[in-house]
């Protein structure tokens, strides 16, 4: 009955009861110690006022008051249309279908518009793919559009510095480049368009001597020529994860960055799902890794294996599961006992099986489709229908482009929106200087731009028209919801320019679209007589369906083969692995300020790349990390002959003798929100041949010689749990510092009320041991609620008098369909106007984000499972923070929400002091210039403004939320413009409010839908039936401040027997 | 306390003399101004020197100067009966504007006649500036007299305070002498610096000072007759009020959006292509419209690539129409020095109203000065108090279809939003959306609940307005 709870950590400063974190846990806000500020120049330098200078501040302030009291009112203009546009009404968003693309990551959209702005991206519903899903990097997106560094126009190189020309003179002088005899080649990523295809056989077409370089920053060249070789077609597999009810991976991080995560993470999701006690079924998903990965942390069971031992794996299971393929190299006992107890349940699930790889070897892809095709999953959950174009770069033309423009074959190189100088490593920049004439096609500046002769510019995808096929049949468009900010051309068009294919007219490459649309997907279709009529309805619903029947490909390769060509790269004492993270991925999110804030799901770092390194237990009572190395310590990483320092984060689940770095960071000429940030690793990949591998097999480090300036981890940041005082030794202990000694040795060391474990923050199960676990659960909500109701004043009676007519609003959160992907943090950034704060202030505990997403460690140590915690302000019904307002600026509405006054607001910070969720937030800095006046210059006094003050990045606003100044609380509000906009819809239209009138920007961003939100009252809305789920909690229940958000017990389906 | 009833009686019953001999029925050009509005505007110009439908009306008495007076109350009372009379001066008026007749007003007194006549004189002559000029001169004489009032009042109470004081003093004086004492009595300067008078002093000061810099800051900002020049002489009385235009359909996104919208010009642009002279400015005004969105009212075509076009250029398509009309007012063929300085003058004119610091070119938008400044922490949505609520336009605007200069009516302080949230009745049974208050619809069922305000459904909650 009274099961006990697993343990539930936030890192090793927790499990240790590292002082300083405790000290940190026991002041609400963070004080740094003055000697670090001392030691720091720039603090130093703010804090250089005397008390002159006070003086003259004071001075001034007074004068400045007394000024601007004694000035007019400064006249506002009201400026309307000359000739208003049908369509727009000021002060009313309007929403149109289009796709956000980036290479081969791509994600059909809905953009918000205000006043000709796109301020937001939304999920198109309409689309097979992601079903309204989407991601945080198209979230993230319409930022990029305001991107200040972006190229503005034309430019040529003069020395060393590009200068701006006219787009006549560029094309002139490509024109005269440019000859069928001349040696052309057109680099680019993979291209999703069919219409930017075209345009590119056009190109070819005209100039013969012309070809197109597809490579991928991340490769998966491999797959792709498995399946040519095994199946006779080059594409990837229809994956089907929702069709799978054992899914291993083998390092493929599907969940976030492999191919299409949205897609997958959306499939993977229907069978995670736990809703009933009874009968209760979740697919079961074993990750083989070394790093813990953003999929392997949502896994059940986790297999470490080194990097340079996944082929050995893949062949060891193969062998297994289909026999006769020889294994090279030896696995350890722990990993050779686990793969034997997978194949056996493999073979159980015939046909309901999915292994998917990450590697990039042939040999190894093709024993991963012998194992599919053997267990009879080719057809049920690798399918090949819908195939999906998401990658489609080659390693080998890669190579062969590499020769050629080493041995100076090459005349003229176009680079379609990719940046190889930074993705290829040492060496390409030198080659690159024999090609004589070398042009951009790039918006924002990049390593490659900086070394090209021309830049010719291109548009954001919010201003240019094209076309996706994501997956074969599955085709969105792309259209401009705003006009080209800068002067700028469409990729594409500027292709068909240089190959004199454009017509005249406006809008030239709208006109390529529509007939290459003619020709293909309205031919293919019988639904519309017209082609006017069929466009339009394709633009409205932005997505179109045509045939993707399978194409009946069976395998027809050879596992031993294969097996025989698997060799293992030298295994090295410390192995490295490379990876891409959800946000910056492999470089393309770097320069986005939103994406550098959120916090990488796993790691929960921000505005860096940090070197994970394992955790192991000291037998005593410590956790330290390799090296005695502790987070923010800087160390020297040595691989080859290079040597570059990085910071540390201890990572539990890292493999010993295995560390992990992302990728992506280290940028150099790409504008200042990336330059400077983190370390460059592409220079470290390991080439077998024409493959790419993500790993390096030798490497050391150093101990400490270091510490990293303003590091930034966010997860010690905001923590719920509490610290206690140890009545034998008055010191100072952490209650799960207690908890761990007691689940250590069992000695009893009670009387420590309120650890991680102890509180009800998380609740967590394994799926066989389900039924005790809700039992618990249940047991314990009692146990608060009688508490809870042990009050003068009956929480029942009150919310019968205030909140049982029209609406009380409320959120469930299903714990077990959040991965952590992390898009809801960026929409809500975006839909709140929330700041970016930049990596000192995170450092100082000062991010501004309304909602976290909290990563906790539970069970195992050595190989913990995660549980992802979305936490947002929870508008307690009985909240603590608004009782200790002295002015009343927070307080509760009758409609259940705790309401924030930010001009009411004097900052007292009594209410972050009092919320036990730690939820919100006070603006320390001024971060967004609302509180300078005179606004809209673009310097204060010659210092350089902070990022997101300059009047184009002030265009991505949203103009229905204040814009906070300096000095004010401010915390999630439950979306209230939303609220209000959807109340006012249905009074317009005169009926009661439908459950999905009123959606939360996290909730709408979603990929799964884990979040609901709506009214408590209406008891035949979604809401009420996910509050109705016998596995549901409230956090911290037990400090009865009766929390609208309902999480759902995480539960996952562990096998023990894997870690024996 | 009686002092001040009784001056406060007697200021009233002066005050009110004064108004009621003001309101008495003599003639005033006040009258006649809203007589002119409510029965003549339609037909004469308010310039009274331009001819409309009917004639321009300066140096009338003039022209009726060879008839008698009461010639002239008849033909204005019913002018179709004096032309069928044969009265020579009607005659000669029937055949210059027929077949146009005269709306008959048989139920205008003489009082009211002699009223429009001043109004016409007074405005022909120029004496009539404008509404707003009078308005803040009588708020300003109100105002000086009252504050005059409480100094005469303040000096009348501290006159008896410090005779009040003398005589306790004497008699204190009298009451040591009787009872042999000496009693040194104070001097008048001796009270007047004692600690009492001076704290006291200083207390009402600070006291005083307090309260007026609160209710000053409290004001900081507002607005409320904010009524600044625009652009274009723009006339909301002539729009919404005699031509009886709908608000809505100009300001189209009252009903849809929280934008009320201020008009593109294009939605001008619907009448004015057939409207080309304004009852007030003539050609001045309206020719704004055109150089904004680039219209030749000559050939009554929109000018290609407008935007492109030189000032110079623009310059002369506008300044040829504006000739064009003065020659056409005057019925002569080249344009005299009068009509040069007045075509320079609207020239000029035109360019600094479409112009600004930073707006250089004429084409484009019309910047027009924004008069209800909400501050930016305020969500406001007109379409959910003129759909939802029925809130009628001039409720919060005021009389906007009388005002020919737009004026700011509201404090739009958060106190008058709050007062009219408290007061204002929801539409709760026609609207399905708040069939969710249950309990509300149930207290009405039993007769417990009269009305639901905005106030009941949460009306007043900080984020209804701010977030």
């Amino acid at each position: 009955m009274s099961k006990k709870q697993t343990q539930v950590w936030i890192g090793e400063k927790d499990l240790n009861g590292d002082k300083e974190f405790l000290k940190s846990q026991q002041s609400e806000f963070v004080e740094l110690p003055i000697v670090d500020g001392l030691g720091n120049d720039e603090i130093v330098e703010n804090l250089g006022g005397n008390r002159r200078d006070f003086l003259k501040f004071l001075g001034f302030g007074l004068g400045a008051a007394t000024v601007a009291a004694g000035c007019d009112t400064p006249i506002k203009r009201a400026i309307p249309y000359v000739v208003k546009p049908d369509t727009i009404v000021p002060g009313v968003a309007n929403y149109y279908a289009s796709t956000y693309v980036q290479g081969g990551d791509s994600c059909p959209v809905l953009v918000k518009t205000r006043e000709g702005r796109p301020i937001k991206i939304e999920g198109n519903n309409m689309s097979p793919l992601t079903n309204g899903g989407t991601s945080a990097r198209a979230q993230a997106s319409v930022l990029s559009l305001y991107d200040t560094n972006r190229f503005k126009s034309p430019m040529q190189r003069d020395g060393e510095s590009l200068k701006a020309i006219s787009w006549e003179d560029l094309d002139n002088a490509v024109k005269s480049k440019l000859n069928a005899g001349r040696q052309v080649r057109i680099v680019t990523n993979t291209v999703l368009s069919p219409s930017a295809k075209a345009a590119m056989e056009g190109f070819t077409t005209k100039y013969p001597n012309a070809k197109v370089v597809t490579y991928d920053a991340v490769s998966s060249s491999a797959l792709l020529e498995a399946t040519e070789k095994n199946f006779g077609t080059r594409c990837i597999p229809d994956y089907r994860f929702d069709e799978a009810e054992v899914i291993v991976s083998f390092n493929a991080d599907f969940l976030g960055t492999w191919i299409s995560p949205v897609e997958y993470t959306q499939q993977y999701i229907k069978n995670r799902r736990v809703n009933t006690v009874a009968n209760a079924k979740m697919s079961r998903h074993i990750q083989v890794e070394n790093h813990m990965s953003l999929t392997g942390s949502n896994a059940d069971n986790r297999i470490l294996v080194k990097p340079s031992e996944q082929g050995t794996a893949i062949a060891y299971l193969c062998n297994r599961v289909v026999g006769g393929v020889s294994v090279p190299g030896k696995l350890s006992a722990k990993a050779t006992a686990a793969l034997d107890k997978l194949s056996n349940e493999l073979k159980r699930a015939q046909g309901k099986s999915l292994i998917v790889s990450a590697s990039n070897s042939v040999a190894e892809q093709t024993l991963v489709y012998a194992m599919n095709a053997a267990l009879g999953n080719i057809g049920t959950t690798v399918k090949f229908g819908a195939v999906s174009y998401q990658r489609q770069g080659s390693d080998m033309a890669c190579q062969e482009f590499m020769n050629d423009l080493k041995s100076g074959r090459v005349d003229l190189v176009i680079f379609n929106e990719c940046n190889p100088v930074y993705d290829m490593g040492a060496g390409f920049a030198d080659s690159l200087s024999k090609v004589g004439t070398s042009i951009a096609l790039m918006s924002a500046p990049n390593e490659t731009s900086a070394v090209c002769s021309h830049v010719a510019p291109t548009n954001h995808y919010l201003e240019s028209w094209g076309d996706v096929e994501a997956k074969r049949g599955q085709i969105s468009l792309i259209q401009p919801v705003i006009e080209p900010l800068f002067d700028t051309r469409q990729s594409s068009q500027s292709l068909l320019t240089w190959a004199e294919m454009n017509s005249s007219s406006e809008q030239p490459y709208l006109d390529f679209v529509k007939n290459n649309w003619k020709s293909s997907v309205f031919a293919s279709q019988s639904k519309f007589a017209t082609f006017d009529a069929f466009w339009d309805a394709a633009l409205h619903d932005g997505v179109v369906e045509t045939n993707s029947s399978d194409l009946g490909l069976s395998f027809s390769g050879s596992a031993a083969e294969a097996g025989s060509q698997v060799t293992p790269a030298g295994k090295g004492e410390l192995e490295i692995s490379f990876f891409e993270t959800v946000n910056v991925g492999a470089g393309e999110g770097a320069t986005n300020p939103w994406l550098q804030e959120m916090p990488d799901p796993v790691t929960r770092t921000v505005w860096g790349n940090y070197l994970a390194v394992p955790v192991a237990f000291d037998g005593v009572r410590k956790f330290d990390g390799m090296n005695n190395l502790e987070d923010g310590d800087l160390v020297e990483l040595t691989i080859g002959s290079e040597t570059v320092r990085v910071p540390v984060i201890q990572q539990f689940g890292q493999m010993p003798g295995t560390v992990a770095l992302a990728m992506g960071y280290g940028r150099a000429d790409s504008g200042s929100t990336a330059e400077g940030i983190g370390v460059k690793v592409n220079q470290f990949f390991t080439k077998k041949g024409s493959e790419v591998h993500y790993y390096n097999a030798g490497v050391s480090v150093s101990g400490k010689v270091g510490k990293e300036k303003d590091f930034s981890c966010v997860q010690y940041h905001h923590t719920m749990g509490v610290t206690g005082t140890d009545e034998a030794t008055k010191e100072e202990i952490n209650a799960d510092e207690a908890a761990l000694v007691f689940f250590n040795y069992g000695m009893v060391k009670q009387g420590y009320q309120g650890s991680l474990t102890e509180r009800s923050v998380m609740f967590n199960s394994t799926l066989a041991e389900l039924k005790e676990s809700v039992e618990h659960l249940h047991h314990k909500r009692e146990e608060y609620q009688h508490l809870n109701d042990q009050t003068l004043y009956p929480y029942e009676e009150h919310k019968e008098n205030l909140y049982d007519q029209g609406h009380h609003w409320g959120m469930h959160i299903d714990l077990n369909a959040c991965t952590g992907c992390g898009a809801c943090t960026v929409a809500c950034m975006s839909e709140n106007n929330v700041p970016v704060v930049g990596k000192r202030e995170v450092s100082r505990h000062h991010e501004m984000t309304w909602l976290r997403i909290d990563r906790y460690y539970y069970g195992n140590h050595e190989n913990p499972n995660v549980v992802y915690q979305p936490m947002m302000c929870q508008h307690c019904d009985n909240a603590p923070c608004e009782n200790v307002c002295p002015v009343n600026a927070t307080n509760h509405s009758s409609e259940g929400l705790n309401q924030m006054a930010y001009n009411r607001c004097v900052g007292t910070r009594y209410c972050a002091n009092n919320c036990p969720y730690k939820v919100r937030r006070f603006n320390w800095l001024d971060y967004t210039t609302a509180d300078i006046f005179p606004a809209n210059q673009p310097t204060i006094n010659g210092e350089e403004i902070p990022f997101g003050a300059d009047n184009l990045t002030r265009m991505v606003l949203n103009p229905d939320v204040t814009v906070r100044a300096r000095g004010v609380i401010e915390k999630c509000s439950f979306c209230v413009q939303r609220i209000q906009e959807g109340k006012l819809t249905a009074k317009t239209e005169g009926r009661r409010l439908r459950d999905g009138d009123v959606k939360t920007a996290c909730q709408s961003s979603c990929p799964t839908g884990a979040i609901t939100f709506g009214d408590t009252n209406n008891p035949k809305g979604e809401l009420s039936k996910k509050l109705k789920s016998p596995l549901n909690f409230v956090a911290l229940e037990e400090v009865n401040v009766r929390s609208s958000v309902t999480y759902t017990m995480k539960v996952n389906n562990r096998d023990e027997s894997y870690d024996a | 306390m009686i002092y001040n009833r009784l001056t406060l009686k007697a200021f009233l019953s002066i005050l009110f003399f004064t108004f009621s001999l003001s309101i008495s029925a003599q003639p005033t050009s006040d009258a006649g101004k809203t007589l002119f509005k409510n029965y003549c505007a339609q037909c004469h110009a308010k310039d009274m020197k331009s001819v409309l439908t009917g004639p321009a009306l300066a140096g009338l008495e003039d022209r009726w100067a060879d008839y008698p007076r009461e010639d002239l109350y008849a033909w204005i009372r019913n002018s179709q009966l004096m032309i069928a009379n044969g009265h020579p001066r009607a005659v000669e008026l029937w055949n210059e504007y027929k077949p146009t007749q005269m709306t008959a007003y048989p139920n205008l007194t003489v009082d009211e006649i002699e009223s429009i006549i001043l109004y016409v004189n007074e405005t022909a002559a120029g004496v009539n500036k404008g509404p707003v000029g009078e308005s803040t001169a009588v708020v300003a004489v109100e105002k000086s007299s009252n504050s005059w009032m409480y100094v005469l009042l303040l000096g009348v109470l501290a006159f008896l305070a410090l005779i009040l004081t003398r005589v306790i003093g004497s008699l204190n004086q009298i009451a040591a002498e009787k009872e042999g004492k000496t009693y040194q009595k104070k001097s008048l300067l001796e009270t007047l610096t004692s600690k009492g008078v001076v704290g006291f002093v200083i207390f009402t000061l600070v006291v005083l000072g307090g309260y007026t810099t609160v209710n000053n800051a409290v004001g900081l900002g507002r607005q409320q007759g904010y009524a600044p020049d625009q652009p274009i002489k723009f006339s909301h009385e002539t729009h919404a009020g005699i031509n009886q235009i709908d608000c809505q359909y100009c300001h189209d996104g009252a009903r849809r959006s929280k934008h009320a919208v201020i008009p593109a010009a294009n939605t001008c642009m619907n009448c004015h292509k057939a409207i080309k002279e304004g009852s007030e400015y003539g050609t001045g005004e309206i020719t704004k419209i055109y150089a904004s969105v680039g219209y030749n009212p000559m050939t009554n075509k929109y000018i290609e690539s407008y935007e492109e076009k030189s000032e110079d250029e623009i310059k002369a398509i506008y300044t040829a129409w504006m000739a064009d009309r003065y020659l056409a007012e005057k019925g002569i063929d080249k344009l005299d020095r009068e009509g040069e300085r007045l075509v320079k003058e609207q020239w000029s004119d035109l360019v600094s109203s479409l112009t600004n610091d930073q707006k250089k070119t004429i084409a484009g938008p019309i910047e027009w000065t924004r008069i209800h400044n909400l501050p930016d922490h305020v969500y406001f949505n007109h379409s959910q108090h003129v759909n939802v609520g029925k809130v009628e336009c001039q409720q919060c605007h005021g009389k906007v279809e009388s005002m020919d200069v737009l004026e700011q009516h509201a404090p739009l302080s958060m106190g008058w939003c709050v007062n009219c949230h408290r007061q204002t009745e929801v539409k709760f049974g026609d609207n399905e959306y708040y069939q969710s208050y249950a309990k509300y619809h149930d207290e009405i069922e039993k007769g417990e609940r009269d009305k639901v305000t905005v106030e009941d459904i949460g009306g007043l909650e900080c984020q209804k307005c701010h977030y």
